[in-house]
């Protein structure tokens, strides 16, 4: 990674999927004819440019629809997970807000659902953003505890964007079925990773994002059962595309690369899963073994293994960050976000703070290599030591110091 | 590389060419050391100066847990203290620190919190030289 001046200079190595994913080039494939040719509105109805793109966008749709058990007229395509999210909570909420005024989620969703719960409490409504274990999962007797009779949705993402926890969606799903309560899941980061079943799991809504499965930016789905049919007051209004859910023209070059994507992932999912498994296991193996105090955030076992939350004590992560400069990565670290604040899903694990100001994220996709893996580790483990030189915390525990019991100063 | 969140240069130079990172003997009366921030705000700044008996700094380390920006301030402010007087180096400001490494508006804390290092440093110093006075000024 040295400066980008363009042609020969070399860029730092990609271990940030979390964040996004580059296009599978079987993806772009697909997509090339609907972005030189193939142009027509897929919802002309009197001309063949017209009737090829709906074929098309179709064909997406049920690509979509296979790789979660749906049928495709349960998938609605969206600007992305967000607007999906957005959807799903408000679009629910609204609809059934005559009888019902209470919604239940966690404290570890993606900016997006919380943000939507909170729109939600200014209308009027109740939200329940239940905690999460030391591990990162929920407490089903929590969510069993959490209903009230004017509950009309839960919401509980699949697997977490910044610690990689799985929950126990199968079970979440029962219970919700037992209470006759909508359950949203947002499975941006589990989508063509895992397998997810809409019918198997119990799922009423979905939100599906296209660059998180080496699809295209700018497109995702939303998942919407029909049996027992959900309903919801759409978001954007318009000329009643999507079943009148999402007003607006479909890209179909977007749309025909989200189906690529999904059937890619469909076909690749148990050798990517078993590989990427792998690399996982060398990555945290190989650190923990060279590094003494490492803590890995997030349950060990109930989890995706491609994202890897490490904490390194006492060195902070920014500054590991700009010291692996050869690598895409990111942090926990307050120094990272546009806040000061540490991330609140680090917090929300009850992580120490100044091991949540610790934190590095590690992404292990598709195309990652092992040699990418091994420098990556190599780097890390150098690094870590050189800043932990640098770090007077380190040296105070080294002394036998107990930083429990100093009394900093506050700025 | 995109310029506007990258790394100002000067920062990641003194992470990749470290000037006084270490410790002084902190027991040592010509020795004044200074710890600040807290590790729960993800920046702690240990500062050291070692003073000779015309009051003239000869020698200071710093160890720093915290982003670049913060290192990259504790670093300097140990190359600036060097060959000042006490008193000089108190006039340091963490404008100036901030200016030197171009620091961008989100990191300024960081420029300030090594300004409190020095003066902590320094407090400490003064402190080891006259305890009678502080003594007395507690009583007063």
């Amino acid at each position: 990674g040295r400066s980008g001046d363009g042609g020969d200079a070399l860029r730092p190595l990609y271990m940030d999927v979390q964040a996004t994913t580059p296009l599978d080039p079987r993806v772009l494939d697909s997509m090339l004819p609907y972005l030189t040719a193939y142009y027509g509105n897929p919802h002309s109805r009197t001309h063949a440019y017209g009737w090829e793109s709906e074929a098309a966008m179709e064909k997406a749709r049920r690509q979509v629809a296979d790789l979660v058990g749906a049928d495709s007229r349960e998938i609605i395509f969206t600007s992305g997970a967000t607007e999906s999210n957005n959807m799903a909570i408000k679009g629910v909420a609204r609809f059934y807000k005559s009888r019902k005024k209470h919604i239940i989620t966690t404290q570890t969703e993606h900016k997006c659902v919380l943000d939507s719960c909170r729109s939600l409490e200014t209308e009027g409504f109740r939200v329940t953003y239940l905690p999460v274990k030391k591990n990162g999962l929920i407490d089903l007797k929590e969510l069993e505890a959490a209903f009230q009779p004017d509950t009309s949705l839960v919401s509980v993402m699949t697997v977490n964007n910044e610690i990689g926890v799985k929950q126990p969606i199968h079970d979440i799903g029962e219970i919700c079925r037992a209470h006759k309560v909508f359950f949203h899941t947002d499975a941006a980061q589990a989508i063509g990773k895992i397998p997810v079943d809409v019918n198997d799991m119990k799922i009423d809504l979905m939100s599906i994002s296209g660059h998180k499965i080496y699809g295209p930016k700018g497109v995702g789905a939303i998942y919407v059962r029909r049996r027992p049919r959900v309903r919801l007051e759409p978001l954007q209004s318009g000329g009643g595309q999507e079943r009148g859910l999402r007003s607006g023209t479909v890209p179909t070059p977007l749309a025909v690369g989200l189906g690529a994507a999904c059937e890619v992932a469909q076909q690749e999912m148990e050798y990517d899963h078993k590989r990427i498994s792998q690399l996982a296991e060398r990555l945290v193996t190989k650190i923990m073994s060279e590094v003494p105090d490492v803590v890995m955030n997030g349950d060990r076992e109930h989890r995706y293994p491609g994202c890897i939350n490490l904490s390194f004590a006492y060195v902070e992560g920014e500054s590991l960050l700009m010291a692996l400069k050869d690598v895409a990565l990111s942090s926990g670290s307050a120094c990272t976000s546009a806040s000061l604040e540490p991330s609140y899903v680090l917090r929300a694990i009850g992580t120490d703070e100044d091991l949540a100001h610790s934190s590095i994220r590690f992404g292990i996709g598709r195309f990652t290599t092992e040699e990418e893996v091994d420098y990556t580790v190599q780097k890390c483990i150098q690094h870590v030591k050189r800043l932990r030189e640098m770090s007077p915390l380190w040296e105070m525990v080294q002394d036998g110091i107990d930083l429990k019991s100093i009394k900093w100063t506050q700025h | 590389v995109a310029v506007g969140d990258a790394v100002p240069w000067q920062v990641v130079d003194h992470y990749e060419n470290p000037r006084n990172v270490g410790s002084l003997d902190r027991n040592a009366k010509n020795v004044g050391t200074g710890l600040v921030g807290a590790p729960a705000c993800g920046d702690v700044m240990k500062l050291q100066v070692e003073v000779d008996e015309n009051g003239r700094i000869v020698d200071a380390r710093f160890k720093t847990f915290g982003c670049g920006s913060a290192i990259a301030s504790s670093s300097l402010a140990t190359e600036w203290v060097k060959g000042k007087t006490v008193d000089e180096a108190l006039k340091i400001k963490n404008t100036d620190i901030a200016k030197e490494l171009c620091l961008p508006p989100v990191k300024l804390h960081c420029s300030m919190l090594a300004e409190d290092a020095i003066k902590a440093a320094l407090a400490d110093y003064k402190l080891k030289q006259d305890p009678n006075k502080e003594e007395s000024e507690k009583k007063a």
